[in-house]
């Protein structure tokens, strides 16, 4: 399971799935999904028809989602949320390729990872967030800063993982390329690279999460324009509607994102058995 | 020595309903087996032959007929019965003794007793010395005797068996069914081995029940009238291991041929119930 | 790989500090030569100042301590209400239907974006960052907890069902035991999650002593020696847990032949 806001790690799960006897699904499962937020919005409507707390502090639903609504329309979220999007792809991709290159260097050749692994550790113990006032000072606040932030936080995750996945490829392959002549080129290309690809997918999947994490903290904090502008322009005017509308589009670029990966994964991965 | 039972079968059936269909794993099952016995089951997949250990140990239950231990009837699982099942399913956090200790958890022995019979049965399973070592660190045969330790530990009247030796390489096997039967001569306890591999029921066994698929129903019971110890290259061995091969036509052993316990080859629907074969 | 016997001048133990003395040497030769005038090219040996002027007046101790002391509220709280609900939607099918489908949608929103809500609603106070802590480690929590409790092998339950468990000694021999690495995943992630949360919040709500206070009031006076030395302190914290973590699980889990795949 991969997420935005909380990743769990990659365990090799159990040896057989917890099946159930044929017969015990419930029919409909996903109508089961639907009372408990129903339930919560109708005590959030209850709430400020009673006036149970100030409009300010807790807008009613209807309004939230005509300010969404007003929001998509005239333009203002999609807008901001292209702008969002760019950066982190382009600060995503940028970090992608330095990690996977460091990566493999480190991974590949014993002497590099003797002379850069323990710098590199350093300065993967300051998290992408404590680099940022550091950033700031040296890059201002312009897209650069979005951008080597960004590609910061991938970096760490997509370095680590390429390098430890390179390292980890079983002996007994590199053996049996050995055996047959492979040269150095066709035992990386055909050997090597694809073996490791189950942990530099891996370190891929956590480069995007923190790279959107990131993404979101430096629009809250040094922007005037993405979708973590738009939350921070609401919270600023105190309109919670506005806020919420645009935490609301935040959640669904999540969604799409780790949606996205899983299908990514699906298709490169297809080789691999079922539970592992 | 422990106290072996008479196990009595009697019209024993077991249906399963798959998206309406009604799929008979088992059919008018009728065995008796003697306190003290061995009796190996054979049969091609889908015979119900592991159907039929889970429900004599209790796993699963939802079956007309009965089954009666010493005139008892069976109902859900008992320290009386002890199975051994493909896989070690030994707990990784625990040590080899803690792992065999564990079925002793609910029988009403004392410390210092439970202690005693834990390291009488390591030995006799031949693996004194390894009391303090993890699951992961034994091979698949160790992990399989320390497994069989563990059903016996509580000297249950009847052990049943399911493939115990399926996953491993035919050397361990070798080595494993001559410990099995030095156990069985030592304790006297009924036994019930469920394989596909003729010799070693055969080799093992009292007598052969040779059991046909869909429905899963016994088809002849072979008696094995060889004395111990049994020489696989005995002109009598082989007799009676001809007579157990031909009880499966033409195709011969390969119909006992299984399938990997892996789902994903068989039909979906029935996956849920084969599996259990 | 193959283990190349590695040649070249400097022995194998010593080359990771090549670089970094690289660094300081270049950084501190930049300074001295006046290479660029810009407030922000201070010299190495400032930075050490700054760190012996922070800790000799004790504003290390007050920012680190208040930042330290959030961390571990906010962990505690969001871990535990995490360990809890995780145990709710393992164990039970029906919260897990009800509840699941809205706690993974929510888990969807990037941590930060509630920030701003948060502060809206609790104000900037330690009360609103310790709440937004616990929601960071919160996360991790629930998810790993219900994975682990979810892949608890069927087979062992059976093994525990024939040596005649009750429901007390299956909860206790087998599923917690088997549960238990996964769990042990989630607390690592929410430590680090819950760092991070601290100094995210201590950005976004910028009112309190704090370790991420004193980085924002570097930046915004232009001191880059307090700026670099924050840096170094938050890194120094980062390497702690880390350490901390690692020998936890080498202790607890020693019956595993293998370690938690790491982030």
């Amino acid at each position: 399971m991969s997420s935005i806001s909380g990743a769990t790690v990659s365990l090799p799960l159990s040896s057989a799935p917890a099946s159930r006897a044929p017969g015990r699904h419930l029919p409909l499962q996903w109508l089961w999904a639907w009372p408990f937020p129903l339930a919560v919005l109708l005590l959030w409507h209850l709430s400020s028809v009673w006036g149970w707390a100030p409009e300010q502090v807790l807008p009613p639903p209807v309004q939230v989602f005509r300010t969404f609504a007003d929001m998509v329309v005239s333009g203002e979220i999609w807008s901001n949320l292209q702008i969002s999007l760019i950066r982190v792809f382009t600060g995503f991709g940028i970090g992608l390729l330095a990690g996977l290159v460091l990566g493999s260097v480190m991974g590949l050749s014993p002497t590099a990872r003797d002379y850069l692994y323990p710098l590199f550790k350093a300065f993967a113990q300051v998290p992408v967030i404590g680099w940022l006032p550091l950033l700031m000072l040296l890059v201002g606040i312009d897209e650069a800063l979005k951008f080597l932030l960004i590609a910061k936080a991938t970096l760490v995750p997509v370095t680590l993982n390429t390098s430890q996945g390179i390292q980890g490829v079983p002996n007994r392959f590199i053996e049996v390329a050995k055996a047959y002549g492979f040269s150095r080129w066709q035992m990386l290309s055909r050997v090597v690279f694809p073996a490791a690809t189950a942990p530099i997918w891996n370190g891929v999947r956590y480069g995007l999460t923190h790279a959107w994490l990131a993404l979101v903290v430096v629009e809250l904090l040094a922007s005037s324009e993405g979708i973590g502008f738009l939350i921070v322009y609401g919270r600023q005017l105190f309109q919670l509607d506005v806020v919420l509308a645009s935490v609301l589009a935040v959640g669904i670029v999540g969604f799409s994102i780790d949606k996205l990966l899983s299908l990514a994964e699906a298709w490169l991965l297809r080789w691999r058995k079922p539970g592992l | 020595m422990a106290h072996a039972g008479t196990l009595d079968i009697r019209g024993l059936n077991k249906q399963y309903e798959v998206r309406g269909q009604t799929l008979h794993v088992l059919q008018n099952i009728d065995i008796t087996i003697e306190p003290g016995e061995f009796v190996s089951i054979v049969g091609a997949s889908g015979c119900g032959k592991s159907t039929l250990l889970r429900l004599i140990v209790g796993l699963d239950g939802d079956h007309q007929g009965e089954m009666l231990l010493d005139g008892q009837r069976i109902r859900g699982t008992s320290l009386r019965r002890g199975i051994v099942f493909q896989e070690h399913r030994l707990f990784p956090w625990l040590t080899v003794e803690r792992n065999i200790a564990l079925s002793l958890l609910n029988s009403d022995l004392t410390e210092g007793q439970q202690r005693a019979t834990v390291a009488e049965h390591i030995e006799l399973v031949g693996l004194k010395g390894f009391e303090k070592t993890y699951p992961h660190q034994l091979s698949g045969g160790m992990s399989q005797r320390v497994a069989i330790a563990r059903a016996l530990v509580n000297r249950p009247d009847i052990l049943l068996l399911d493939e115990p030796f399926g996953a491993l390489d035919a050397m361990t096997r070798a080595h494993l069914q001559q410990e099995l039967h030095r156990i069985w001569q030592a304790e006297g306890i009924t036994m019930i081995l469920v394989t596909h591999d003729v010799e070693e029921a055969v080799y093992l066994g009292d007598k052969v029940v040779v059991m046909d698929p869909r429905p899963g129903r016994i088809r002849k019971t072979i008696p094995v009238p060889l004395a111990h110890p049994r020489d696989r290259s005995s002109y009598a061995f082989t007799t009676v291991k001809e007579a157990v091969l031909r009880e499966f036509g033409e195709h011969g052993a390969a119909d006992l041929a299984e399938a990997p316990l892996v789902a994903e080859r068989l039909e979906p629907e029935l996956s849920a119930w084969q599996f259990a074969v | 790989m193959s283990q190349e016997k590695s040649s070249g001048l400097v022995p194998p133990a010593l080359r990771g500090w090549v670089l970094p003395v690289l660094i300081l040497l270049v950084w501190w030769w930049a300074v001295a030569s006046g290479w660029s005038n810009s407030p922000l090219l201070v010299s190495p040996v400032s930075v050490w100042e700054r760190a012996v002027q922070q800790l000799s007046s004790g504003e290390l101790r007050a920012a680190l301590g208040a930042s330290l002391w959030r961390n571990a509220w906010g962990f505690l709280l969001g871990a535990g209400a995490g360990l809890a609900f995780g145990v709710l939607l393992g164990w039970s099918r029906w919260a897990e239907r009800l509840v699941g489908p809205s706690f993974h949608t929510l888990k969807q929103i990037s941590l930060f974006a509630w920030i701003p809500m948060l502060s809206m609603w609790f104000g900037l106070g330690d009360g609103a960052k310790v709440a937004f802590v616990a929601m960071a480690a919160f996360f991790p929590m629930v998810l790993n907890t219900f994975e682990g409790l979810r892949s608890v092998p069927r087979e062992y339950l059976e093994v525990g069902r024939v040596c005649g468990f009750s429901l007390w000694q299956q909860l206790t021999r087998v599923i917690a035991p088997s549960a238990a690495p996964s769990v042990f995943t989630g607390v690592q992630l929410a430590l680090i999650y819950s760092w991070l949360a601290t100094l995210g919040s201590e950005y976004l709500m910028a009112a309190g002593p704090g370790i991420g206070n004193t980085l924002i009031d570097g930046r915004e006076h232009f001191e880059m020696d307090l700026v670099l030395f924050g840096v170094v302190v938050i890194g120094l914290v980062g390497y702690a847990l880390n350490a901390v973590t690692g020998s936890l699980e080498r202790r607890l889990l020693t019956w595993r032949d293998r370690t938690v795949a790491r982030y």
